[in-house]
């Protein structure tokens, strides 16, 4: 049951001659819980889709543990699908829906009874193995879905966005259930979403793609600390990074009516006098410290435990986003100084939008 | 116009309809069960005053020329009719969703070479009137001696029916979701086993919907079996009740009768199966 | 290597694709192209010859001298007068009583369920017991219709309703609405239930009552149920048969184009003159069919 998904070089080209998948490369370990995200239309379900079979491959290869299943069929590639909207058989109980996948492979009933019952009681759904799902509610159909990838023993397990459909308290209690259930299977997961959150939360690594091209490829952490471009650095961490166009003047960075004194960094050199692209996270903000900017507050979001303030910096179209304490002192309409952590400063060259070194 | 007076209007036309609706089929029944004499009355009399099943016994039981003013009935034949309407309906529906579940299938989820071009083809037949093809195939069929067989006429309604019922299906599958089908695919299924196992208990509905309309459909042929039976070999009850329809008079109450008797199982199925049918009339425009 | 969507060559799922279509399909197909389409051919073949081939003769062709003696024989263009008439009269009843009865039924009242199964009925039955049903109101001698205008002393002796020339058309066309009606009310009930209600309650605001309301915001938004019903409207009423041939046979004051089509094929004999007239309405017809679909293709925004 352990083994490994990989995507060599694949890539999808719709009839159309929408390119939706551009030369995608990447490996899930065994064991290992891989987070495919990214905005709708980036591709992702169309890369799971490709590993799944439904989807034919218009170049590349695709292995499941080893074995090259690029051109089978999705039966012959011994793989579990969760999907979003759950795809239960509606005219089976959650017993049947559960124990389907083995009837077809001639799995001996008393085998069958064993399996569903076992994974049924791992997933809390043995007081309902006789409902049909339309008597079941959303997380309890999530449930019966995954029960009847677990039962499979497949070698990998795909998930397209399963989560969607449930409402927000839901989401978090079920995201804990997968992640549960996974470890206990040990079987290499490919769990695409949308949601950025779900990504951080959840994946053992994370891979980020926008328009079918993967944009970086690492670890909950490596990705937040270091994103690779602009487009990562903003689509991860909420609220999303701020991304200010400044001018580098020696070692400082001005932008609007402010002027920052930045740390020593050797890419920066070759800027100099040139935009760059300054990235400050919202945490990265407090009321102390070094390295002070003068901003005029617009609006502040008291979410209870913190504030949310959104303030001008002097620059027409650009509002800062900053994460503050409970007793920051802000008011709308008001100047406040703002310290900014420079250790944390992010740099990206304007026009690629690569991070700078 | 107050709220009131909308209510009561609205009131009004509900029971317009109703009494359309129903009105003829009352009139039909009351006529059945009135006398010959009654009936030529004039003016005529509404409802008869002692009611009497002595056209449906003429009906089933045969009669004179003498007796029954211009209608001639013989013992068995109209059973006979509507024994063959039965027939012909039950089995040409079931044939005709199989090949239209099958095609829909086909049509609506898989997609092949050439398939929309089939599928407007069969569809573009719908709109052929039966007669530019009737004659030759009047032909056709005598040559095979199918002509004035159940076996014939069934072989034709396929033909003129799977059109309408593939459609009718086709407009389901496409509004089906797709993804249960694919899950059984990843479970183990070959396409065909999906087909069979989860895609057509998917469809059930619709193609329940689908068969109350066909066999109303069968039932209701006329043109036709007109003119591709003589016997009563296959000959429905459609056909037969014109030949109730005197030249010169006619004898009403037993082609009341008669009327009466054919529109029991179509009004059977369409109130039972009411809500599927007009589900899906409704759903696919 | 670059693959195509959907052909064969090395992909397993696409050509399992490609094999289950077309068998899936071919059962469908064959028997429309044994029964419909090859009959079809074969039966154009007749329109362009002379004489009747049930007998045995194969005189040449005669090239579309059929199509113009159909044309211009005076029983047939009367035979399209009268469908003509029968269509438009019965496309106007249908729209305008079939958008009253969506609009009645729109809204779910107590016994709405029952008054749906009530109202299916005619369409339900066979059109030849419609006519049967229908034809002891319009009998000349002791028909309800007399009787009761005699009574209500609307008239002082009995018409004969299916004999006179409008009259006949008139009545004929009321059976066949009779039959049809619930189908396009349906359509329209669908098309009803199409509109949000926040339309309605956005004009309601605006200040509209209910008469302004199906104006302005029901008739409009209805435009491609209207597409539909007149498409299936007009395509059953120029077919128009069962009916007139209950009620009135192949009298010629009522004969439409099929009827006709009848009469001159086995009446008469004639394969060949009653095949190339069916052509002509199968053609019209198409065009027909095809005017609609553009219509409607434009009325769906």
């Amino acid at each position: 049951m352990s083994g490994t998904i990989s995507l060599e070089s694949v890539s999808k080209r719709f009839p159309g001659g929408v390119l939706a998948v551009d030369d995608l490369s990447l490996e899930v370990e065994p064991g290992e819980f891989l987070v495919l995200v990214g905005p709708s239309g980036c591709g992702k379900t169309t890369a799971l889709r490709m590993v799944a079979g439904l989807e034919p491959v218009t170049s590349g290869q695709i292995r499941i543990n080893d074995r090259v299943v690029t051109r089978l069929p999705p039966r012959h590639r011994d793989i579990a699908m969760v999907f979003q909207n759950y795809a239960l058989y509606a005219h089976m109980p959650v017993r049947g829906n559960m124990g389907f996948g083995l009837k077809m492979a001639g799995v001996p009933k008393g085998e069958i009874r064993r399996r569903v019952d076992e994974a049924a009681a791992m997933l809390g759904l043995t007081e309902l193995l006789d409902r049909k799902p339309r008597q079941l509610s959303g997380g309890q159909r999530q449930r019966v879905a995954m029960g009847r990838a677990i039962v499979r023993e497949p070698s990998a397990f795909l998930m397209d966005e399963p989560l969607s459909n449930l409402d927000a308290k839901l989401r978090v209690e079920m995201r804990g259930e997968i992640i549960r259930v996974q470890r206990r299977i040990a079987a290499p997961t490919l769990y695409v979403t949308h949601d950025q959150t779900e990504a951080m939360t959840m994946g053992d690594r994370v891979a980020i793609l926008r328009d079918g091209v993967l944009q970086q490829l690492g670890t909950p952490d490596e990705i937040y600390d270091h994103p690779v471009n602009v487009f990562v650095a903003g689509f991860i961490g909420s609220p999303s990074m701020n991304l200010i166009t400044a001018t580098l003047e020696g070692s400082a960075a001005t932008f609007g009516g402010s002027r920052l004194d930045l740390p020593r960094r050797a890419g920066l050199a070759a800027y100099d006098g040139r935009q760059i692209v300054l990235g400050i996270r919202p945490e990265d903000f407090d009321t102390a410290g070094a390295g002070a900017l003068e901003l005029t507050t617009n609006r502040v979001e008291s979410l209870g435990s913190e504030l949310v303030a959104y303030l001008d910096c002097g620059q027409p179209g650009v509002e800062i986003t900053a994460r503050l304490e409970r007793r920051a002192g802000v008011e709308e309409g008001r100047p406040v100084r703002l310290a900014v952590d420079l250790d944390r400063l992010y740099f990206f060259d304007p026009e690629s939008g690569a991070a700078i070194a | 116009m107050t709220s009131i007076g909308w209510r009561i209007v609205k009131l009004v036309a509900i029971l317009a309809i109703v009494v359309w609706s129903v009105g003829p089929i009352l009139i039909g029944i009351s006529t059945s069960v009135s006398t010959q004499r009654e009936v030529n009355a004039v003016p005529t009399r509404w409802v008869p005053e002692e009611p009497t099943l002595n056209a449906y016994h003429d009906l089933l039981g045969g009669t004179s020329s003498q007796r029954a003013g211009g209608t001639v009935t013989e013992k068995g034949t109209f059973t006979r009719s509507i024994s063959n309407s039965a027939f012909l309906s039950v089995v040409s529906t079931a044939i005709i969703l199989v090949v239209s579940t099958m095609a829909a299938y086909a049509f609506g989820r898989l997609r092949f070479r050439f398939g929309g071009a089939l599928l407007a083809i069969l569809v573009g037949t719908m709109i052929v009137p039966i007669f530019v093809v009737v004659i030759s195939l009047f032909k056709i069929l005598a040559d095979h001696q199918l002509i004035d067989s159940r076996r014939g006429l069934i072989m034709v309604f396929v033909a003129t029916l799977s059109p309408l019922a593939t459609w009718l299906l086709y407009t389901q599958v496409r509004e089906m979701p797709a993804e249960p089908e694919e899950a059984a695919l990843i479970d183990g299924c070959a396409r065909w086993q999906a087909f069979v196992r989860i895609v057509i208990p998917q469809m059930s509905s619709g193609i329940a919907a689908v068969a109350a309309i066909i066999v109303l459909s069968v039932w209701g042929e006329f043109l036709i079996p007109l003119l591709l039976t003589s016997t009563m070999n296959a000959k429905p009850v459609t056909v037969q009740i014109t030949e109730y329809v005197g030249k010169y008079t006619t004898n009403y109450p037993i082609l009341a009768a008669a009327g009466v008797l054919a529109l029991i199982p179509p009004a059977l199925l369409a109130l039972v199966l009411n809500r599927r049918i007009t589900g899906m009339l409704a759903g696919s425009s | 290597m670059r693959l195509p969507w959907n052909t064969g060559d090395g992909d397993r799922t696409a050509r399992e694709t490609l094999i289950l279509g077309w068998i899936l399909v071919i059962p469908a197909m064959l028997a429309v192209a044994a029964l419909i389409l090859y009959p079809m051919v074969h039966g154009f073949q007749q329109s362009i010859r002379s004489g009747g081939f049930l007998f045995g003769e194969q005189p040449g062709y005669v090239g579309l001298r059929n199509y113009r003696d159909v044309i211009h024989d005076p029983a047939s263009r009367d035979a399209m007068r009268h469908t003509l008439e029968y269509v438009v009269l019965a496309v106007t009843l249908e729209m305008v009583l079939g958008i009253l009865v969506a609009v009645t039924l729109h809204r779910v009242f107590r016994g709405r369920g029952l008054v749906l199964a009530v109202l299916i009925l005619p369409w339900a039955l066979p059109s030849v017991v419609s006519g049967v049903l229908w034809r002891r109101v319009f009998d000349p001698d002791n028909g309800l219709l007399n009787s009761l205008l005699m009574q209500l002393h609307v008239i002082s002796h009995p018409h004969v309703w299916l004999a006179s020339g409008r009259g006949a058309i008139v009545y004929i066309t009321l059976v066949h609405v009779w039959g049809v009606l619930p189908l396009v009310s349906l359509i329209f009930l669908a098309g009803l239930q199409s509109i949000p209600e926040e339309v309605y309650s956005a004009s309601s605001v605006d200040g509209a009552g209910p008469l302004r309301q199906f104006r302005y915001v029901t008739l409009p938004l209805l435009r491609p149920s209207m597409a539909i019903a007149l498409t299936v409207g007009t395509l059953l009423a120029i077919s128009i048969f069962d009916e007139i041939f209950v009620l009135n046979g192949t009298a010629l004051n009522t004969r439409s184009i099929l009827i006709q089509v009848y009469n001159t094929t086995f009446a008469q004999a004639d394969f060949a003159h009653g095949t190339a007239l069916a052509f002509l309405l199968a053609a019209v017809t198409a065009v027909f069919g095809a005017l609609y679909a553009l219509v409607l293709r434009r009325a769906t925004v």
